[in-house]
């Protein structure tokens, strides 16, 4: 886990409202795994720390994939190139993706972009074909750079690809991999239940030590969406318990 | 100019002035990038006799400069704690806290027992305080009479140094704060969290899964300066002032306010170097205004 004043080299627009973040984070970049985050602090900035999941790696850079849902996001969206973020990661446990499977199926919800790039890269590193399914509300809300030896859209109004959602549009593969809202990845639990999931929480400290990002398990209990996860086994989770919804309130 | 920046609090003697929170720094096993040499001690997670689950989520609210929690003092028992915690605990070079807590008076001393003699376990601080739970907590530390008699039955248990953590949500804090000490309390805390609701606009509800939660962070901070200073008035144990401290200007405002020592929390949420950096900051306000050690720091404590 690393600690880094990082700077903004970049920024470009990937769908309506969703953007790319550039982060210059050396130490970062060389060593996070799909699925892991990072938590942001800015000067001036709300009071707790935003968690992002790392989108892709380029040589010291990382990339992170946001809108505008609340206060903070807004302000990092208004932040120009050359300035500073205090960058710590990487954090918690990502996908595990090891050579064995034949084919992986990447199926992602509108922001639930963020960690796949990251996880199709590994998963063909070692030789795992590739087919990600991408859906969003409508045409201009799906994220424009997703990639894969197989790629499917799904829009929620059918303005493109499949008219559905990206689990029905789904194939089925070796391993499953989702990320998006956490009723969509109910839905994944319900058809494969083996499939790795990450899961969107509140967060206080990303480090472990707050207890406030707590996922509910099937087997009782919680643990820690910012050490234990955010990646899970889909059927681990107590999706009813869940909340499903996260209203991002605007905060001083 | 060297600067002593030791302190004994309650019956500890600690290296430094500046403590890890309770609820902040877990089992302090798990804490990134930690600085050992600024901490003074550290105050455990909230135990029970029994392992408890927690609250449903959501259970943290951001709001304005601060942060609204209802873990509900998730835990795995006391057993569990001395097994795997307390032996790394005795390996540390600073003295660790246990925060105790129970539904009944009798339990915090159970507790206390159990914990009388566990090498590794330096103190114990009493939570009646805690706003998250069904039972016990807050109802102990709102109650003069309560509150005494949980500390006695804690004391009663144990040779252990006893600190007694107080809730700022009652109407005249001097007068638990004399009750606690009557009864043999080694130090007091001040303050808990606050009790605060935010509401979900969009569900219509609040926005924690539990209601209501603490208040912590900066936005509490002249609150509680202002209660660590009526403590600090009322009685003549040692103050450990607690509340919104993020840098060494908020610690030595608690200091001057009459508090031997002080605890950071919720900014360790936002800056894995803040205990460090506010042990620095003070021994460098010292520095350069020529005070050598901390019972030499100026005390604002006008007794009427």
């Amino acid at each position: 886990m690393f600690l880094l004043d990082a700077a903004i080299t970049g920024r470009r627009q990937v769908a309506r409202d969703m953007f790319v973040i550039a982060i210059e984070a050396p130490a970062i970049a060389a060593s996070v795994r799909a699925g892991q985050f990072i938590n942001l602090g800015w000067s001036n900035g709300p009071l707790l720390r935003r968690p992002f999941s790392v989108y892709r790696t380029d040589g010291d850079r990382i990339e992170i994939v946001l809108k505008a849902v609340g206060g903070g996001t807004a302000q990092l969206l208004a932040m120009n190139r050359g300035d500073g973020l205090s960058c710590l990661g990487p954090l918690g446990h990502g996908f595990e993706i090891s050579a064995g499977p034949k084919s992986v199926v990447l199926i992602s919800g509108g922001l639930g972009v963020a960690p796949m790039p990251l996880a199709a890269r590994e998963a063909r590193s070692v030789g795992i074909r590739v087919s990600w399914v991408h859906g969003a509300r409508g045409a201009d809300d799906l994220c424009s750079e997703s990639e894969g030896d197989e790629v499917v859209w799904s829009t929620d109004d059918g303005s493109k690809g499949f008219h559905g959602t990206a689990v029905a549009a789904a194939p089925d593969g070796d391993l499953v991999l989702a990320c998006g809202p956490n009723r969509m990845l109910a839905a994944v639990a319900d058809r494969w239940p083996d499939a790795l999931v990450a899961v969107e929480t509140y967060m206080g400290c990303g480090t472990g030590v707050c207890l406030g990002c707590a996922v509910p398990l099937k087997r009782g209990g919680y643990d820690r969406a910012c050490k234990e996860g955010p990646v899970y086994r889909a059927a681990d989770v107590d999706w009813a318990s869940l909340p499903s919804h996260l209203p991002y309130a605007v905060t001083a | 100019m060297r600067v002593d920046l030791s302190v004994a609090v309650g019956g500890v003697s600690l290296r430094g002035p500046v403590l890890a929170a309770s609820g902040t720094f877990g089992y302090g096993t798990e804490v990134p990038l930690l600085e050992r040499r600024a901490l003074g001690g550290m105050v455990s997670k909230g135990i029970f006799l029994r392992p408890r689950e927690g609250t449903a989520p959501p259970r943290i609210a951001e709001t304005p400069s601060g942060m609204l929690n209802a873990i509900g003092l998730q835990g795995p028992g006391v057993e569990a704690l001395i097994r795997d915690y307390a032996p790394q605990w005795a390996e540390w070079d600073f003295p660790v806290f246990v925060n105790i807590n129970g539904e009944t008076a009798a339990e915090y001393g159970e507790l206390a027992a159990r914990l009388d003699g566990v090498p590794g376990v330096s103190g114990l601080e009493i939570n009646i305080s805690c706003p998250n739970v069904e039972q016990g907590g807050l109802y102990f530390g709102n109650d003069p009479h309560a509150a005494s008699a949980v500390t006695e039955s804690v004391r009663r248990r144990t040779k252990l140094p006893v600190w007694v953590k107080l809730t700022p949500m009652v109407s005249d804090l001097g007068v638990i704060a004399r009750a606690v000490e009557a009864a043999g309390a080694d130090a007091i805390c001040a303050i808990n969290t606050f009790v605060g609701m935010s509401m979900d606009l969009n569900a219509y509800r609040p926005r924690l899964s539990f209601r209501t939660g603490g208040l912590s962070g900066p936005a509490i901070r002249p609150l509680a300066v202002h209660l660590a200073h009526q403590v600090a008035q009322a009685v003549t144990i040692p103050v450990v002032g607690i509340g919104g401290i993020a840098r060494a200007e908020d610690a030595l405002e608690f200091l001057v306010a009459g508090c031997s020592a002080v605890q950071v929390g919720t900014a360790t949420f936002v800056n894995p170097r803040a205990i460090a950096e506010v042990h620095d900051g003070i021994a460098a306000f010292m520095a350069a205004k020529g005070i050598a050690s901390l019972s030499d720091l100026p005390r604002y404590l006008p007794r009427d």
